[in-house]
């Protein structure tokens, strides 16, 4: 009887076994991306598509962990950034291969970070690194052990880490042999790109299983989101790593499990007014966009709240900053939220001279203002906001007319010929940390988009700022970087040369058949942990 | 044919140089770019800013059998041309089966049944497919889950239908025809003997602009129904402003016109004297 009972009980766990391991044999995760990836070449990647591979087939020495943004590590057991800031030293882990079998070593660190950091490459992931003149060294001092010294200090050197996929110095399959926990097997342009379970990934789980769990990824390339949804109603797809309101509530009303919104994330949704002496904009009118006066009462006057509420639809909430409440370190929380008051705004302006007359504001010098905001054609949300703007600035008297443009036209406007008034657009951000927004906040800056690659700062807030950002990346103690950042949000939010409307949350639609899921604010939103996810109709999310 | 040829890729050159926005990059706003990489970026289209130079340097190029490598695919034209021309020429193949399939047997019947029932029934139906645009018809598919190539064949039928029955008609009005139906010939005979052999050159020229029709349907389609052909590529090229691909893609357009319709008429030129 005893005997029977156990023959049971071990044939009850060998089927149950059985039936685990056959839920996760020939398992696929489909998925769809808007576009062909641009290259394959992890150091070359500028578009999302290019960052999903990357994401899938690349290993790193550190990882960002995306849901708790601290760092951990990956193929480096162990970091050191020097005092000076300029080199950075990591044991590597041992017996790693890459997915092609060639053996992973400290002269594969050496061969991506020469690579990287090659100028006429031109990386976007190269130039995070280049904080200065001069040679980037790397010292191998063991199979294990390799040293990488930076010509100048680089603030928050090893978060960069996370973007540095380590390529095959010895492989004859160049970039195609990975680290990661899938490789890709195959690629159709326009159609879709499969990818396999990397047989060779190094990580396993806490009972000892190879990761990932899932055998293989199929990404379809799928323009149109509309489909997509449709796709993911009917179970074609699992995931949909960024949703947009409307679809998000669609979703919500019809599958109410499967809509996750992982709250507000680090995108935002900005304004800003042309401020370039030599654009050719009438004299009266860059005298107007040159005051802060004027640009605090335009911010006074735009019911932030109102564009969350109406344009999406209570899935998004009032900027403050520049870095969204999502960057957990980074953001200012002491900063006031801009209120909204027109009576404010109205007496703001009145300290530039500027009065109400019949309804209409006009200048000290009788100008009606009126001024036009140039978008991107086919971004809804931006459309709507411009037109909710223009009646709160209606209400103000003042008339706002709203231009949308292809977004070529509209970056040759802002970059080259200045030819606009003022612009509405969204920055995506994807790095936590502020000092990747040089560029935006240096008076020199390229991005700097209000008046761009100034020779000496315009103004005095700016010369400030530049100062304030140069200590932020030339100091090592993550406190006092803060306190320079923390007063680079306040000088923004008292000058307002980019009025910040809202933070958008980041929203995801995600099966049910999916497991270990967990959506996070941070780039990418449903896959950040890829070698965890596992699919089965057995346990819950 | 050459100079059609040449000229047609040249005009499409010339219109997307001349958009506004031409030679930008949005990954100019990639706030991690250096200085140096941005002004690199921008450099990279300066070769293209002489049109007629840069054309000309592009047809020699072409001349040696190098269509150059897409910008914003950043793959070999050749080889994406080679990945997405048969699945183009699958749906177009289909799409033209079936639309001169339904066109061409309910045009027959309208004209030989003289019943003015299905001469309104398939007139009406005609007219709600000329009317529906395309891309509503693709998305409709999409939505039922059909077979997306499927649309170009629904597309290019009514111009077939309109077409050939008004060929047909015209031809069954001919006073031999009316002779031969008024001495009791069969219905068939008359078709076969009297009727296709008049209409046949027309019917002939229709079936080259037929491809034209198909290949222009197949972008909305393409791109909705997401088959990763040539319709789609154009697309792409269009929104990534890629004028070397779009220069190649209007070149093949205009060939397959050409090849087309003088592929017809030279079929058609025998019939034409047999007649006379």
């Amino acid at each position: 009887m005893k005997e029977n009972l156990i023959r049971a009980v071990l044939l009850f766990t060998v089927l149950a076994a059985g039936l685990g391991v056959s839920a996760q044999s020939g398992s696929q995760l489909r998925f769809c991306i808007r576009a062909d990836p641009k290259t394959l070449n992890p150091l070359l990647v500028d578009d999302e598509p290019s960052e999903t591979v990357r994401y899938l087939t690349g290993g790193v020495l550190l990882r960002l962990n995306r849901s708790t943004q601290q760092l951990e590590p990956e193929l480096a057991t162990a970091w050191r950034v020097s005092r000076d800031g300029r080199s950075i030293s990591f044991t590597l882990r041992q017996n790693v291969w890459f997915s092609d079998g060639t053996p992973f070593s400290a002269g594969d660190v050496a061969f991506t970070m020469e690579r990287l950091m090659d100028p006429s490459l031109h990386s976007p992931t190269g130039d995070s690194f280049r904080s200065g003149e001069g040679k980037v060294i790397t010292k191998v001092t063991g199979k294990d052990q390799i040293t990488i010294v930076f010509p100048k200090p680089i603030a928050g050197l090893d978060t960069l880490f996370d973007q540095v996929a380590i390529m095959s110095a010895r492989s004859p399959r160049k970039e195609m042999a990975v680290l990661g926990p899938y490789y890709l097997a195959d690629y159709k342009a326009g159609s879709y790109l499969l990818f396999n379970r990397n047989p060779n990934y190094w990580k396993h789980d806490s009972a000892g299983r190879q990761l990932p769990y899932i055998d293989s990824v199929r990404i379809d390339i799928e323009p149109n989101r509309d489909i997509e949804l449709l796709r993911f109603m009917r179970g074609e797809i699992d995931f949909i790593n960024s949703l947009d309101a409307e679809d998000y509530d669609r979703l919500a009303a019809q599958a109410p499990h499967t809509a996750v919104d992982a709250e507000v994330s680090l995108d935002a949704e900005q304004m800003w007014f042309n401020e370039v002496p030599e654009s050719p904009l009438p004299a009266y009118k860059k005298a107007w966009f040159a005051s802060a006066d004027f640009r605090q009462a335009i911010s006074e006057s735009i019911h932030r709240q109102d564009l969350a509420r109406v344009v999406f639809r209570g899935h998004a909430q009032p900027a403050v900053s520049w870095i969204s409440p999502a960057n957990k370190f980074w953001f200012d929380a002491g900063l006031a939220p801009q209120t909204f008051d027109r009576k404010a705004a109205l007496q703001t302006l009145a300290r530039d001279g500027f009065h109400l007359q019949n309804g209409t504001l006009r200048d000290r010098d009788g100008h009606a203002v009126e001024f036009s905001v140039i978008t991107n054609a086919g971004n809804e949300y931006r459309e709507r906001m411009a037109a909710m703007i223009q009646q709160d600035l209606a209400d103000i008297g003042i008339r706002l007319n709203v231009v949308t443009l292809d977004f070529p036209s509209l970056i040759a406007r802002i970059t080259r010929t200045f030819d606009y008034e003022a612009c509405l657009l969204g920055f995506v951000n994807n790095d936590l940390d502020p000092d990747s927004q040089m560029s935006v906040w240096l008076s020199s800056g390229e991005n700097h988009a209000w008046n761009p690659a100034q020779k000496v700062p315009a103004t005095a807030w700016e010369a400030r700022i530049d100062a304030l950002m140069r200590t932020q990346a030339l100091t090592l103690d993550r406190n006092r970087r803060k306190q320079a950042v923390d007063q680079v949000q306040e000088i923004v939010r008292q000058q307002e040369p980019m009025i910040y409307l809202v933070n958008q949350d980041a929203m995801a639609a995600v099966s049910a058949r999916l497991r270990n899921v967990h959506v996070v604010v941070l780039r990418p939103q449903v896959y950040w942990n890829i070698d965890q996810l596992a699919i089965g109709n057995r346990g819950a999310r | 044919m050459l100079i059609v040829l040449v000229l047609g890729g040249f005009l499409g050159a010339t219109l997307v140089r001349l958009a506004p926005g031409y030679g930008i990059d949005e990954e100019e706003l990639d706030t991690r770019l250096s200085e140096q990489s941005v002004q690199a970026l921008r450099q990279s289209h300066a070769t293209e800013e002489n049109l007629p130079r840069f054309y000309f340097g592009y047809l020699s190029k072409l001349l040696h059998g190098d269509l150059g490598v897409s910008q914003s695919l950043h793959r070999p034209v050749r080889q994406l041309l080679a990945e997405r021309f048969p699945e183009t020429l699958k749906s177009v193949g289909l799409g033209l089966a079936l639309a001169w399939l339904a066109g061409l047997s309910l045009a027959i019947a309208s004209v030989m049944s003289r019943l003015w029932i299905i001469d309104l029934a398939t007139g009406l139906l005609a007219s709600i497919l000329l009317c529906v645009p395309a891309a509503v018809l693709a998305l409709l598919f999409v939505i039922a889950q059909a077979p997306g190539r499927l649309v170009i064949g629904l597309i290019v039928f009514p111009k077939i239908f309109y077409y050939a029955r008004n060929l047909l008609a015209a031809s069954a009005s001919l006073p031999h025809v009316v002779t031969a139906r008024a001495k009791g010939l069969g219905g068939w005979r008359v078709l076969l003997w009297h009727i296709l052999p008049v209409a046949g050159p027309q019917l002939l020229a229709l079936a080259g602009v037929s491809i034209s029709l198909a290949f222009a349907a197949a972008i909305p389609v393409e791109v909705l129904c997401d088959i990763p052909g040539i319709g789609q590529l154009a697309w792409q090229a269009a929104l990534g402003r890629d004028l070397g691909l779009l220069v190649i893609l209007t070149m093949l357009v205009t060939l397959v016109t050409l090849v087309a319709n003088s592929g017809a008429e030279l079929v058609a030129q025998p019939l034409r004297s047999g007649d006379a």
